[in-house]
């Protein structure tokens, strides 16, 4: 018994000694810490970065980096850190990750996701944290206008704007009369699909929708050989546009093959080799070329190769949350607020954020790739409306 | 035709069944439905041969036949082949492509079975832990090609779509009845046909084919009768993945295309045709295999290409109802014992 209460005792006094140096600690802190805008934060970014869509997330995790080391180069006193969650694209991943970051508090804001799939998983996640979102590339676009977020926003256009340019552009740039529109069933391509083909009306000479996963495409082929389009339109992904792709040139099939921004990236000339070359693909994202300063060369520098798909858009998003900090937003509601009523000029377009978290569709740039030698080379912009 | 069929757009929602297409051009999609049935019958072997001895369902046989695109594409890459090489440099890939291919996935199944499946019968497991290490074999050679290779050597392994030169130009040799025949459609369906004629003379007339079927009809008394059941075992694995290798050949021809995960569909693909036909039974795979094709490219004619699927597996329920055990029947021992 007394054996017991001397250890007691002992104990309040380790305790009361803890708490006075700890005291302490904060006190030296404090007189020290002249740094008082200064703030230790982090940024998550959420996408596939592995897998086989990688290349088109790749390019805007590294603008981001690129953004980031930049600002901080000049704002020694923050400490920003880019915190990277790889999803592999899969709603599946994505939720985990982003109950990570939403319980996390030192995470004041997320890119992403890279993808429609995992943002529509995670957007009621971050909006339960008040978390803010800026999505680089994710385009779908119930996102925005049927189920809009508090928190989300996207510094790209989204499918349906793609899908009237794409169709614009098959009819009055490629002049086609007749076009086949194939695609792949999924929420990326079948309404990216289906507003091209109301864009282009009776221009449309047939219609299929194939799977994701699938080789043989020999009965589209066949189909596409009897209706002779002027153009062929693709919505849907590089696993699946190489192989359809190389089918349809060995079955002496010549038209314009034109696909969206999931044909965007290394991988799909990659799948369909040789046949890739003279392919279009259409993406809401700008050439790093086009974009202003000597981002092209700074990327290029650091990372060891051009810019690829969404760069321009990734240093753009991280740009808009290190302006926040900069401003004196310390919490998830003042980032929030800042992103809110964020007017600028980012390296891709001009920024303000409608209520429904999209930039303004006069500012959204569409623009049409080609395959040249294997590689996607920036061909001309799509004029919108 | 087609234009006339869908003068405006209103008119989609009524496009649900093609049948002008079908019918207009049934040669041509007769012609692809064999030639992608060809592929699913040669694959659809190693699950039936393997089945017929060990009451096996050997699930790493997709991957036996995945590892075999991938030796045809670095059999090409060494050589240095591609869409420009003369007649004699195409030959010469090709033929080493496809001992490579075979010695691959022959090798691939066969370690299968001494790894995961041999310590296994030892100890007298029960079926169902069998299943699972073959699903298991599966994911791990699938993530040695999407992942571990990626980390060792990089590209082109991983988790993309790796596009495989087509040294063979596709050309159409001649027209019957409107119907335009490719060398390659040629080359697939002969190349797959002149397999499975292969191995059923060599099950049923060879001396090794003889224990083959010893064992899958009586393990116990065919040891009695001096045959080497792990002997026969192994022969079985390696005929299935020498058959997978040349199937893997067959299949880099016509899509000219790889992916760490391309053995699955076509893996489930020639189970069901495996089944369709009779599992167990050689020549109720390669029934099984045209027919499944056939069946998939005038489904995606029929209807759009993404029904290929559902109407593959409502003919395998219909067929199965009627008959249970494929059409040609089970058993690899009993049909000729």
């Amino acid at each position: 018994m007394r054996r017991n209460t001397r250890y007691g005792f002992g104990a309040v006094a380790v305790s009361l000694a803890l708490a006075l140096s700890a005291c302490g600690t904060t006190d030296t802190d404090g007189e020290g810490g002249d740094d008082a805008e200064g703030l230790t934060a982090s940024i998550g970014i959420m996408g596939a970065l592995s897998g086989g869509n990688a290349s088109i997330v790749i390019p805007s995790v590294n603008g981001a980096k690129l953004a980031l080391e930049e600002w901080s180069a000049e704002h020694k006193d923050f400490k920003i850190t880019l915190q990277e969650f790889d999803t592999e694209g899969d709603p599946a991943k994505a939720t985990p990750a982003a109950t990570k970051m939403a319980t996390d508090e030192n995470f004041l804001g997320v890119i992403g996701g890279a993808f429609s799939g995992e943002t529509r998983a995670t957007k009621g996640i971050f909006a339960d944290a008040g978390l803010t979102m800026i999505s680089q590339s994710a385009t779908a676009t119930d996102l925005t206008l049927e189920e809009p977020s508090p928190v989300f926003h996207r510094v790209i256009g989204y499918d349906e704007i793609q899908g009237a340019a794409v169709g614009k552009y098959i009819a009055e740039v490629l002049g086609a009369k007749k076009v086949y529109v194939v695609d792949d069933s999924t929420t990326y391509g079948q309404p990216l699909a289906d507003k091209v083909r109301a864009t282009l009306g009776s221009a449309v000479a047939g219609s299929d929708k194939t799977q994701e996963k699938q080789t043989d495409f020999s009965a589209v082929v066949s189909k596409i050989k009897t209706a002779q389009p002027d153009a062929i339109f693709y919505g849907g992904y590089a696993a699946e546009a190489g192989p359809f792709l190389k089918q349809l040139r060995d079955a002496g099939v010549q038209a314009p093959f034109v696909g969206g921004d999931g044909l965007y990236g290394a991988d799909f000339p990659k799948a369909a080799g040789e046949a890739s070359e003279g392919a279009i693909v259409t993406c809401p994202c700008l050439p790093s070329e086009e974009a202003g300063g000597s981002f092209g060369a700074d990327y290029e520098a650091k990372f060891g190769e051009k810019p690829g798909a969404y760069a321009a858009e990734g240093y753009d998003a991280m740009t808009i949350f290190l302006k926040a900090f900069e401003d004196g937003a310390t919490t998830r509601e003042e980032v929030e607020e800042f992103v809110d009523n964020y007017e600028g000029e980012g390296l891709t377009k001009t920024y303000k954020f409608d209520e429904k978290g999209d930039v303004a569709e006069s500012n959204v740039v569409v623009w049409a790739y080609k395959v040249q030698d294997g590689a996607l080379v920036a061909d001309q912009e799509i004029a919108l409306g | 035709m087609c234009g006339t069929f869908l003068d405006t757009p209103s008119e989609f929602g009524k496009n649900y069944m093609d049948f002008n297409n079908l019918f207009d051009h049934l040669g041509a999609h007769t012609l692809d439905g064999l030639t992608k049935g060809s592929i699913y019958a040669l694959v659809a072997l190693g699950y039936t041969l393997v089945y017929g001895v060990l009451k096996l369902i050997n699930f790493a046989h997709s991957e036996v036949f995945m590892v075999g695109t991938w030796a045809v594409l670095g059999t090409y890459t060494v050589l240095g082949v591609g869409s420009g090489s003369g007649l004699g440099m195409v030959l010469l890939a090709t033929v080493v492509a496809l001992f490579v291919a075979a010695l691959a996935s022959a090798s691939v199944a066969l370690a299968v079975e001494r790894i995961a499946y041999r310590p296994l019968r030892k100890k007298n497991a029960p079926p169902l832990i069998f299943l699972i290490t073959a699903i298991g074999c599966s994911m791990v050679l699938v993530e040695v090609f999407g992942h571990v290779l990626r980390y060792f050597f990089g590209p082109p392994f991983g988790r993309a779509a790796v596009s495989v030169p087509s040294p063979i130009q596709t050309t159409t040799l001649f027209e019957v009845g409107g119907v335009g025949f490719t060398n390659v459609q040629l080359l697939v369906i002969v190349g797959a046909v002149v397999m499975m004629v292969v191995l059923d003379t060599f099950v049923n007339r060879t001396r090794l084919g003889r224990g083959v079927r010893a064992v899958a009809q009586d393990p116990d008394t065919a040891a009695l009768m001096g045959v080497n059941q792990d002997r026969v075992i192994m022969l079985i694995f390696v005929l299935g993945g020498a058959m997978a290798g040349v199937a893997a050949l067959l299949f880099t021809i016509r899509f000219d295309l790889t992916k760490f995960d391309i053995g699955f569909l076509i893996g489930v693909k020639a189970f069901t045709a495996a089944v369709l036909g009779g599992i167990g039974n050689l020549r109720g795979a390669l029934v099984g295999g045209l027919l499944l094709g056939v069946v998939e490219i005038y489904s995606s004619a029929l209807f759009e290409s993404r029904w290929e699927d559902v109407t593959a597996f409502i003919v395998l329920v219909l067929v199965l109802m009627f008959r249970p055990s494929g059409i040609l029947g089970e058993s690899l021992g009993k049909a000729r014992a």
